[in-house]
């Protein structure tokens, strides 16, 4: 009985990891592509970024307004480092 | 019966050796001027890859054991099998997740896929309840 329920669930992981591609969150396609998919990212390469407000590692706020005409650099990343 | 013998010497057998690999690098990180490019972590994640190597030693050992005896292995068959369909399943999330797909790359899927088809060897090649071999 565990036999054939665990090679059942095995099949049918198997036959999943071979579809992971073809699925909507495991399709990997191109920059525009997944801008595309993301209903709020309206602006395109070129184009100046709407306002907004983030606060920096103080908690002071940093209004990207505050940029203008000075270079600004936007990085998305983890702070923890295992 | 045999292939089973051979299955659980040969993955017992691999899982030693990386199992003490993965122990050692834990000293290899800690040893003064020394770094252990292969394995991109730091302490804490050193003092995880030493646990793993620990508990792969344990489980290499174990499969060992069965590959001298296979009749009396059926418990380890099963745990092992289970083992390795949460092996292919971590696996797979991380290829959906992209953050391990930036590193490792189509390598995620297609170890899920060989430790999927371990596990139904491991499953079918196991004896039953009277130790029999199918």
């Amino acid at each position: 009985m565990l036999r054939w329920l665990g090679t059942v669930v095995i099949a049918l992981l198997f036959a999943l990891n071979l579809l992971l591609p073809l699925t909507p969150i495991g399709r990997r396609g191109t920059e525009a592509a997944l801008r595309s998919d993301l209903p709020d990212a309206v602006v395109a390469t070129g184009e100046p970024l709407p306002d907004f407000t983030l606060e920096d590692l103080d908690g002071a706020k940093v209004r990207l307004a505050d940029f203008r005409g000075h270079p600004a650099l936007i990085t998305f990343e983890r702070s923890v480092d295992w | 019966m045999r292939a089973y013998k051979w299955l659980c010497g040969t993955f017992g057998g691999l899982q030693l050796v990386a199992g003490f690999v993965l122990f050692a690098s834990f000293f290899r990180f800690h040893a003064p001027g020394s770094e252990v490019a292969e394995i991109p972590t730091g302490p804490i994640g050193f003092y995880f890859v030493a646990f793993a190597g620990c508990a792969l030693i344990g489980w290499g050992g174990a499969l060992l054991a069965v590959a001298r005896q296979p009749a009396s292995g059926r418990a380890i068959g099963t745990t092992t099998s289970l083992a390795l369909v949460l092996m292919a399943v971590y696996r797979m999330l991380g290829w959906l997740m992209g953050d391990y797909y930036v590193f490792a790359g189509e390598l995620l899927r297609f170890e899920a896929g060989l430790f999927l088809a371990l596990a139904a060897a491991f499953l079918w090649l196991r004896p039953n309840a009277s130790g029999e071999f199918v």
